[in-house]
């Protein structure tokens, strides 16, 4: 069996000598000590060390006082504060003024602004030309866009547009992203449909149903190519307003200006273009 | 400036106080034990040990030999503060709000409950300093009952010398009792005039501390006043936005620290940014709110300035006691006006 086991890791002698005080004639001390650094190396620290005392006068009761011997739930335990109950602590600003508020706010915008940008130089990186910004916000896309794009890095959106390609996986497409019989993809965004020459009516009765605004309501100014009346999903009540799109913005705005505050099943109708008029 | 955190109390605090020099620090909290702590560096000197209930009240002589504690056990013991040792108990029927020392050290007044078919009462007891303190008289000297058509008495101090006992009503009114004789002087609203709280309760008196000739209420209705001993004219109003809990002057600078937040009870369904749990500084005199403390995640219940100016310990709902000393940036702050004044006088003389 082996002498040199050690019993314990405590226990386990270090070679590091004790340190060296010596006093300087200018009233210093240097301490000259060792110590091993976490790579296992001895390290020689020299520090001077110059003691000054500072004296304090205080109130002779309180010096008194401070002699007294500790009590109650303090009772032996040793001089000095006990971190357990007494501890610093983080530093708090007062900064006294009129406009503190908005001293403050200012602070925490710079703050937060400060944060967002390390936020922004960390993490985001965008996945056409590697920059620190949105890859939809990329100055390149569309012209390095589909340079960049490797079988790799085919989008999900990719896939999903063609199903039928071989190799594909077999997804499933919801409805409105399939193909056509054209083989046409349908438009994503509803600002493709024209809305040139529909009317929102509103303050519609609710017993007033989609038969009645074509055929009774509208029927001077027909052909109408849709009327959408909209109701309560839950309910099928209607919620009192409709859309309304005319042959043409002519036919529209007939029917705007002459049934635009007029009764109808004793309510006042209320009707304006379905979209703001670019002027 | 870097606060002192005392976490030696298991419960929220109820009340801080410093003594006359300011070295020392007493604390109570509804975990019924008292801490006594040294001011400069935190370090306990001890805790007072003996009641059995929430700890409602404390205060020091002038000369920090005695200290009192009013509990919710129905007794206001009496310690040494060198040792810690109870030196003489007061047996009462009803919880003890509040205990307070005359000026003198001669007298202790106790502001007791109204509750369970007790009237509430301002009890006050002779205090003897003969022997080893151990031999009080614990029949009052002066018992002042609630008056008729009043609401029942929560806290109240004393004046200059003793002279007049003032009292916070549960209706945000003040009364003026005469010390001596306690024959009732006057009374005034002080709260529920500035805005429209419900609750109105006065929740904290604190006098000035050159000559108490005037005091700082605080109350649940978001509102602090700022009157005069000898008329009960109200010179100063604060508004905060959450209830008070309580109120100081503070010695050399003309600021009044107000603490408070929202109702300890309401705390756990808000969020610390808007519990409003800080402590509020406020210029005695412009009434304006010049700056806030943070620290506390929870509701001050508390406040006691250093008697030299120099800083102040706060009390929350949180348990933790947080003892701040002030930067010079505080001391050099002054309004225009101030300085332009200062710059006159200095001229004239």
């Amino acid at each position: 069996m082996s002498t040199q086991v050690i019993n314990s890791w405590a226990d386990a002698e270090d070679d590091v000598p004790a340190p060296e005080v010596t006093t300087n004639p200018d009233g210093t001390k240097t301490v000259v000590s060792y110590r091993q650094n976490q790579k296992g190396q001895k390290i020689r620290v020299t520090q001077k060390i110059k003691e000054i005392k500072v004296q304090e006068k205080v109130h002779p009761l309180v010096a008194k006082r401070r002699t007294w011997a500790k009590y109650g739930k303090e009772k032996n335990t040793p001089p000095g504060p006990d971190t357990r109950t007494t501890q610093l602590g983080e530093i708090v600003e007062l900064k006294l003024g009129t406009q503190w508020k908005e001293m403050e706010k200012q602070e925490e915008e710079e703050k937060a602004q400060q944060s967002a940008q390390v936020i922004s130089n960390q993490r985001i990186k965008c996945r056409l030309c590697g920059g620190d910004h949105f890859t939809s916000k990329c100055p390149f896309k569309g012209t390095l866009g589909d340079a960049g794009k490797d079988e790799s890095s085919l989008s999900t959106a990719d896939i999903v547009i063609d199903p039928s390609s071989p190799g594909a996986p077999s997804k499933f497409v919801p409805r409105h992203m399939r193909r056509d019989a054209e083989g046409n993809l349908p438009a994503r965004d509803s600002s493709a449909r024209d809305d040139s020459t529909t009317l929102r009516i509103s303050q519609l009765n609710t017993l007033v149903d989609e038969h009645m605004v074509r055929n009774e309501l509208l029927a001077a100014y027909g052909p109408l190519e849709r009327v959408a009346l909209v109701r309560n999903r839950d309910t099928g009540i209607s919620r009192g307003f409709a859309y309304v799109s005319f042959a043409t913005e002519q036919l529209a705005e007939r029917a705007l200006n002459d049934l635009n505050g007029k009764g109808y099943h004793s309510l006042i109708l209320h009707i304006e273009w379905s979209k703001k008029k670019k002027q | 400036m870097r606060p002192i955190k005392l976490m030696g109390h298991e419960r929220s605090l109820t009340q801080v106080k410093y003594n006359r020099e300011g070295d020392l620090i007493f604390s109570v909290s509804k975990d019924s034990s008292a801490s006594i702590w040294y001011s400069s560096n935190g370090e306990r000197l001890g805790t007072l040990e003996g009641h059995k209930g929430t700890i409602w009240s404390i205060d020091v002589d002038s000369e920090s030999i005695l200290c009192s504690t009013g509990s919710a056990d129905l007794s206001i013991r009496l310690w040494k503060v060198a040792t810690g040792e109870c030196v003489f108990q007061y047996e009462m029927s009803t919880p003890v709000r509040r205990v307070a020392f005359s000026p003198d050290n001669s007298k202790l007044l106790a502001v007791t409950d109204q509750v369970m078919g007790h009237q509430g009462t301002i009890t006050v007891f002779n205090i003897s300093y003969e022997g080893d303190y151990t031999n009080q008289s614990a029949e009052p000297e002066l018992v002042i009952k609630t008056r008729e058509g009043a609401t029942k008495v929560v806290v109240a101090g004393w004046s200059h010398g003793g002279e007049y006992i003032i009292a916070g009503h549960e209706d945000g009114y003040v009364s003026k009792y005469d010390g001596h004789t306690g024959e009732f002087i006057q009374t005034v609203q002080a709260h529920g005039k500035y805005n429209e709280e419900k609750v109105l309760s006065i929740t904290d008196i604190q006098f000035a501390p050159e000559d108490k000739s005037y005091f700082i209420t605080s109350s649940k209705d978001k509102c602090s006043t700022l009157i005069d001993v000898e008329t009960l004219e109200i010179l100063k109003v604060y508004i905060a936005d959450a209830p008070m809990n309580t109120a100081a002057i503070t010695p050399k600078k003309n600021f009044v620290i107000l603490g408070g937040g929202q109702e300890a009870r309401n705390v756990t369904t808000t969020a610390e940014s808007q519990g409003k749990f800080e402590a509020r500084f406020y210029h005695k005199i412009f009434v304006d709110e010049i700056g806030r403390v943070k620290g506390h995640f929870g509701p001050l219940n508390s406040i006691a300035v250093h008697p030299n100016g120099s800083g102040y310990a706060s009390g929350g709902e949180d348990g933790f006691i947080r003892v701040h000393s002030f930067d010079k940036s505080y001391f050099d702050f002054e309004y225009d006006a101030e300085r332009t004044e200062r710059a006159i006088a200095s001229g004239a003389t």
